[in-house]
């Protein structure tokens, strides 16, 4: 009888410990849930002017070569207008002579654009005569709105 | 009356262009080679406005004023 009550109880004690030893199968782990990535929106860049350079020649890039604000008088000064953005946009170049307070209007002249992207517009005027020497500007409008004035000496 | 002190400027020439394609608007008189002369200086490049503007012009030779055509850069 001893011996059967101690084999019971060590079979108890086996049982029970691989019982003990079992490991529960864990619950699935939630599965984290996913969000859609969001759309990325990118905003249209609305068209405006980034700059404007003035200078005796251009590239085929329509940049000017060497960014100048003094000239000869035979000099053709050109005025490089750099604008970002897609869309429609009317720009006007304004140029004028200054003596004290006297303002003469050199030329005016305006193209419209259809850009897509970073553009660059040029305006240009010469003299065939050559330039009186004196202080100058070029005003550029972008849809009659002014963009900058950048000044420039003839000498 | 002019004002004698200040230089005469009538004789300045301008111009411009883009890198971006313009829009020119047809005024009376005008035919795509005229444009073509015009913004181009080559006034046989006119196929290179057509072929911009087929989704608005069917037959070259019929634009019409205040109608907007693009004009390819040069």
């Amino acid at each position: 009888m001893k011996v059967f009550c101690a084999s019971f109880l060590a079979l108890l004690l086996v049982l029970n410990i691989a019982a003990c030893g079992k490991k529960e199968t864990p619950p699935p782990a939630a599965q984290p849930v996913v969000q859609p990535a969001a759309q990325a929106v990118v905003p249209p860049v609305v068209l405006g002017v980034t700059s404007v350079n003035l200078g005796n020649a251009i590239g085929a890039d329509k940049r000017v070569t060497v960014p100048s604000t003094s000239f000869a008088k035979t000099d053709t000064i050109y005025a490089a207008v750099e604008t970002q953005g897609s869309g429609n946009m009317t720009l006007k170049a304004k140029w004028t002579y200054h003596k004290g307070d006297k303002i003469a209007v050199v030329n005016e002249n305006s193209q419209t654009i259809a850009a897509s992207g970073p553009a660059v517009s040029e305006f240009h005027v010469s003299m065939p005569s050559g330039w009186p020497a004196g202080d100058y500007q070029v005003e550029v409008f972008a849809n009659d709105k002014s963009a900058g004035v950048s000044k420039f000496t003839v000498k | 009356m002019a004002d004698t002190d200040m230089p005469d400027f009538s004789g300045v020439k301008s111009g411009a262009s883009s890198t971006a394609m313009k829009i020119y608007e047809v005024v009376s008189g005008d035919s795509l080679s005229k444009i073509a002369k015009r913004e181009y200086g080559d006034a046989k490049l006119w196929t290179r406005i057509f072929d911009a503007n087929k989704d608005v012009l069917k037959d070259p030779n019929k634009i019409f004023p205040g109608q907007k055509l693009k004009i390819p850069p040069k």
